[in-house]
């Protein structure tokens, strides 16, 4: 042996499989780190991409604010601004695709464009077929995706419903990829702008990209803009604000993932420890011998930190590798979720760097603590045989709280925003602290705890476990630890899966609470009420009410006189939300305040809104459109209103939205069914809406896509929790062995005094279902604890304690036994194969 | 007296070989021996003559390489781990000379250990006043609550005997048991075994390698090299000075 060094590898090496599980651990905790720092780039570089094909190199974008659109004379009045260089106006209008059932399929975007100008400043991409040509009048691109999921190809005619006749487009050309818009799934189409004008009967446009010429400002132009556009509602927005939308969009997927890979980390150092606390304890002798030869205190620490460091290293190396692939796959899942255009996974060398030192830092921390206590090892103790070199509680307790404050940094560091996302920070810090505080609390509980859930166990093995009995503590804060990473484990996926279960039953109970019927049908065109539509579909039998709701925006006066800013708005009708008891009113009075609403002047104000910006009954609500301001009496604030892609919508009259406000029409209509509606009434109601150009989508559909949307999210996340039950299951198998290879002795008497192999088997087997059980009590009710800080740092409420998430509770409770159970497969096997002869010969 | 009765424990050339590594050792070399109900006998010899390994063998704890074990009738030579098992539960009582009691269990517990191990609960009805009767024979009444290591080695290898005798099994075996005392307390050991041996009739076979613990016995078998080398019968007696047995030994040049 050349050094002291080779030591730490020989202990490595004779410690296999101990020494790979935690290899793996470490690995795995590295794994989910690096995966999330790289979907956070990933989705970084998404969202550049998005924005760079949204507004291609335009430095500034005229949105028009109204449903109107921007006429031709406002187009004029921008390309006439000093500064303004080009300017590629576009239509954006969302339609169907006709087939021989009307209307059908999801629906398209199609945007009408000037080929000329459009080009200047976007770039797209013909994987097939040749561009739009100024003059082409009937010819339109397609994006791939849409041409895979509508079997389209060159010279394909495509048949899009507008406000007037369907029109036939024949396809030119293949756009690579997803296009442009986010969140459609790729289903968008190019026009020619004179084209779409004609398709949607209008002459205006939806927005105006302006690329400022050389030598003029953004700011200049924008000013110049401000004062040219006068005619209509707009709003004018920069690149990098629509990137700062889509990144905030983000932000809370990204800080629930930050969340659970910190505690997927932090329970790779619980691993850590205890697996260096049980080398320490069995190699008290040898530390003995060579403290006796001459070894310093420091060469004793250092041979321990040592063997830390090269797990640490070969952990975080594979951690990297496995966390490209995680990512690969989280990426993947979150380009279905969230709709943005992700190509490829992104991977910063910052990243890398720092999930690597991260992953070796997290180790040696976690290792510094039993290293120390061997290098305190008097000689003369360590030489006799009866020394405890276990964990006293309080080094436990200096060793819990470096390792949270390190995996802490490290977890702050992957939130969108790091230290200085603020507000945001609370959520996680506040989990982390009750996640400690389980992990603190586990010793003291594990004893009572332990005994309770002997109980089950003790009806169908009542041998084995009055055998037990007792090992469970003998050992406390080793057994602790293993008990508090598996409950740690445990507390996320059960946190994760009840804040999901619960999002998602919101989702749909949020539906079920506003909408006022049981089929939506949706226009994409405006439609006033004097088309008659509404009627049409009010005449098919069973239908009892039809209730149109026009959706727009509104520019939000604040008190304050800050600028205003845009807020979603939602025309009703209040007599038939009242007829059809929707609505859950936290404070006014309902029936008066729906009353009222048709009079116009009053609005009804959805909860989140009112919170934010703290408004009360009776406040009044300064509404602005174009150059006019309205102003609206807060009647009464409820729980949800529409849901809009920016927002809840502002409740308001009919008569406010067209005579102040702009709105054209309905774009949606809910129906209601009379109570003895004949049953192929849904049936009547979609076919007359794909005759009349609206998409009939029932509500359990819309229930079930938002369910579908949120449930996806949250499996995700509680796939990554998991992740940490695994790497507590390692640690069970870890300490499982240890405590079986240290009761050799006691299992060699147990033997020669009658009990069995099985027997043998059995009882490390329950030993760890016992462990199991006491993981999943503190896991759930911490869990709970965690679930419920979660929401309500997300803007959540608790109102759901009284149906607490039974099925993920006991899922979850059998997961933590399961993972315990299987852990201990291994030294069960170890405990019965114990040669009795071996472990009774003297010493 | 032993020709006469059926013997309970009969070894018939029993060889063992261990390999260690490319090499065998020869721990057994052909061991035939006979022990009556009721008798007390030890096996002595130096070290490595193969008195546990026979001591093993003979209770179930290992099989041997060729040869036959022959207890109550039974041949447990070819046992298979559960047969040997149960047959450890039933009919033998070990007591080691190191590490004989689970730390974590209070004397009582570790006392009812086979009754728990097998099943029962040892802490109810006859099988509690058996274990209560055992832990009376070794002179533990009211240390029932102590753990091991609140009580002295004696105390230790006397709750070892009280376990390995609560069963009344066909046969004790004790390897040792005085091995880690000194002789006033290896003394009140050795009492308590010859006590359940007169009293109780138990048949007992004893490892020492002293001479003033083989005394207790009515015949001591004397190994060399994994093989009997001879065989002293002392006979029962009220008394039990080791000189008559030093002088035999001395006869024989050990
Ligand atoms: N498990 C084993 N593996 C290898 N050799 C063994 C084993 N057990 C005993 N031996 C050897 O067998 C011989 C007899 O040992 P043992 O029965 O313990 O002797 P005694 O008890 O008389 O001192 C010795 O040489 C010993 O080294
Ligand atoms: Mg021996």
């Amino acid at each position: 042996m050349r050094s002291l060094a080779s030591l730490a590898w020989r202990s490595l090496a004779a410690r296999r499989l101990r020494t790979i599980l935690t290899v793996l651990g470490v690995a795995l905790g590295v794994a989910v780190f690096f995966a999330t720092q790289t979907t956070n780039a990933t989705l970084d570089a998404a969202v550049d991409t998005t924005v760079t094909q949204l507004v291609g190199r335009a430095d500034l974008r005229v949105e028009a604010f109204a449903e109107a659109g921007l006429s031709a004379g406002s187009l004029d009045a921008i390309r006439k601004t000093p500064g303004v260089r080009d300017v590629a106006p576009t239509l954006e209008r969302r339609t169907f695709l006709v087939t021989d059932v009307g209307p059908s399929g999801d629906p398209v975007t199609v945007l009408g464009i000037d080929p000329a100008t459009d080009r200047s400043i976007r770039d797209t991409t013909l994987v097939r077929g040749v561009d739009l040509a100024p003059d082409t009048q009937r010819s339109v691109l397609v994006t791939e995706a849409l041409a895979r999921d509508r079997g389209l190809d060159l010279g394909s005619i495509v048949t899009f419903y507008g406000t007037g006749a369907p029109i036939d487009f024949r396809v030119i050309g293949i756009v690579e990829g997803d296009g442009p818009i986010p969140a459609v799934f790729g289903r968008t189409a190019w026009i020619a702008l004179p084209a779409a004008q004609e398709l949607f009967g209008t002459a205006s446009v939806t927005t105006a990209d302006v690329t400022v010429a050389r030598g003029a400002t953004v700011d200049g132009v924008a000013s110049g803009l401000e004062a040219a556009i006068t005619t209509e509602p707009y709003v004018l927005v920069r690149p990098a604000e629509i990137a700062a939308g889509m990144r905030d969009s983000t932000a809370d997927i990204r800080t629930t993932l930050a969340l659970v890979a910190a505690v997927v980390l932090f329970v790779g150092a619980f691993l850590i420890f205890n697996t260096l606390s049980m080398t320490v304890a069995e190699r008290v002798r040898e530390v003995g011998l060579l403290r006796a030869a001459g070894a310093t205190r420091r060469q004793i620490g250092s041979l321990f930190l040592l063997q830390a460091a090269v797990v640490g290293v070969l952990g975080a190396i594979l951690g990297a590798l496995g966390g490209v692939a995680l990512a690969a796959v989280v990426v993947g899942f979150l380009h279905q979720v969230e709709g943005l255009t992700v190509s490829g996974v992104t991977v910063r060398p910052a990243d890398l760097a720092f999930a690597l030192a991260l992953g070796v830092l997290v180790t040696v921390v976690a290792a510094s603590e039993p290293a120390w206590r061997a290098s305190r090892l008097s000689p003369v103790e360590a030489l006799r045989s009866r020394v405890d070199p276990s964990v006293g509680m309080r080094a436990q307790l200096r060793w819990l709280i470096a390792i949270a404050v390190v995996v802490g940094i490290g977890g702050i560091a992957l939130l969108p925003g790091g230290l200085a996302s603020g507000a945001r920070l609370l959520g996680p810090v506040l989990v982390y602290c009750v996640l400690l505080v389980a992990a603190l609390a586990s010793p003291f509980l594990l004893r009572p705890l332990g005994r309770l859930a002997s109980i089950p166990f003790g009806w169908f093995f009542r041998t084995e476990t009055r055998l037990i009995r007792g090992v469970l503590t003998r050992d406390p804060a080793r057994t602790a630890l293993t008990v508090g990473a598996l409950a740690i484990g445990l507390a996320m996926v059960v946190a994760v899966a009840s804040v999901g279960s619960l999002s998602r039953a919101a989702a749909s109970a949020w539906i079920t609470d506003v909408v006022p019927g049981s089929t939506v049908v949706t226009s994409i065109r405006p439609i006033a009420a004097d088309e008659g539509i509404a009627d049409q579909l009010a005449a098919i039998p069973g239908v009892e009410h039809v209730t149109p709701v026009g959706t727009f925006d509104v520019a939000l006066q604040p008190r304050s006189g800050a600028s205003p800013y845009r807020v979603p708005a939602a025309a009703v009708s209040g007599a038939a939300m009242l007829g059809d008891g929707r609505l859950t009113f936290v404070s006014g009075d309902r029936a008066s305040a729906l009353a009222k609403l048709d009079a116009g002047g009053t609005a009804i104000v959805p909860r989140s809104l009112a919170d934010r910006l703290g408004i009360g009954l009776g406040d009044t609500l300064r509404l602005g459109f174009g150059d006019a301001v309205t102003d609206l009496a807060v009647t009464g604030i409820v729980e949800h209103t529409f849901p809009a892609p920016d927002g809840e919508t502002v409740l308001v009259s009919w008569s406010d939205a067209t005579t102040s406000f702009g709105a054209l029409g309905a774009d949606f209509y809910a129906i209601r069914y009379a109570a003895g509606a004949p049953p192929d009434a849904p049936a009547s109601v979609a076919t007359t809406a794909r005759q009349l150009a609206l998409q009939p989508t029932s509500l359990d559909e819309i229930r079930g896509q938002a369910e579908g949307a949120v449930g996806r999210l949250f499996g995700l996340f509680d796939a990554i929790a998991i992740i940490a039950v695994l790497i507590a299951g390692l640690g069970i198998v870890n300490t499982l062995t240890m405590s079986v290879v240290e009761r050799v002795r006691e299992i060699g008497i147990l033997r020669a005094t009658g009990l069995t192999r099985a027997q043998a088997w059995r009882m490390v087997m329950v030993e760890s279902g016992i462990l199991g059980i006491a993981g999943a009590i503190i896991g759930v009710v911490s869990g709970l604890v965690i679930g419920a800080i979660m929401l309500l740092t997300q803007g959540g409420r608790i109102a759901w304690i009284a149906d607490a998430p039974w099925t993920t509770i006991v899922v979850v409770a059998v997961i933590g036994v399961a993972v315990a159970m299987l852990a201990a497969a291994y030294p069960a096997r170890v405990a019965s194969r114990v040669s009795i002869v071996r472990a009774v010969r003297g010493e | 007296m032993s020709s006469v009765q059926v013997p309970i424990l009969e070894a018939r050339d029993l060889t063992k070989q261990y390999v260690v590594g490319d090499h065998a050792v020869e721990a057994l070399r052909g061991v035939s021996l006979s022990v009556a109900p009721g008798e007390f006998v030890a096996f002595m010899g130096p070290s490595g003559s193969g008195k546990s390994t026979l001591l093993q063998i003979l209770g179930g704890l290992d099989r041997p390489t060729s040869g036959h074990v022959v207890l109550e009738g039974r041949d447990i030579s070819g046992l298979t781990d559960t047969e040997a098992t149960r047959l450890r539960r039933e009919s033998t009582g070990f007591v080691f000379q190191f590490f004989n009691l689970i730390p974590l269990l209070d004397v009582r517990e570790n006392v009812g250990l086979p009754f728990t191990i097998a099943g029962t609960d040892p802490t109810r009805g006859e099988l509690r006043d058996r274990v209560q009767a055992a832990i009376d024979a070794v002179d533990l009444t009211g240390k029932e609550r102590n753990r091991p290591d609140q009580l002295s080695a004696g105390e230790q290898q006397r709750v070892a005997v009280a376990r390995a005798l609560v069963t009344r099994p066909a046969l004790v075996l004790a390897d040792e048991p005085t091995g880690n005392l000194d002789f006033a307390t290896g003394t009140e050991v050795l009492e308590v075994l010859l006590r359940s041996c007169h009293e109780q009739g138990q048949t007992i076979v004893l490892v020492t390698h002293d001479a003033k613990a083989a005394a207790y016995a009515d015949r001591v078998f004397v190994f060399v090299d994994g093989r009997v080398g001879d065989e002293i019968v002392l006979g029962r007696r009220a008394e039990h000075s080791a000189t008559p047995l030093i002088a035999r030994l001395a006869q024989l040049g050990l």
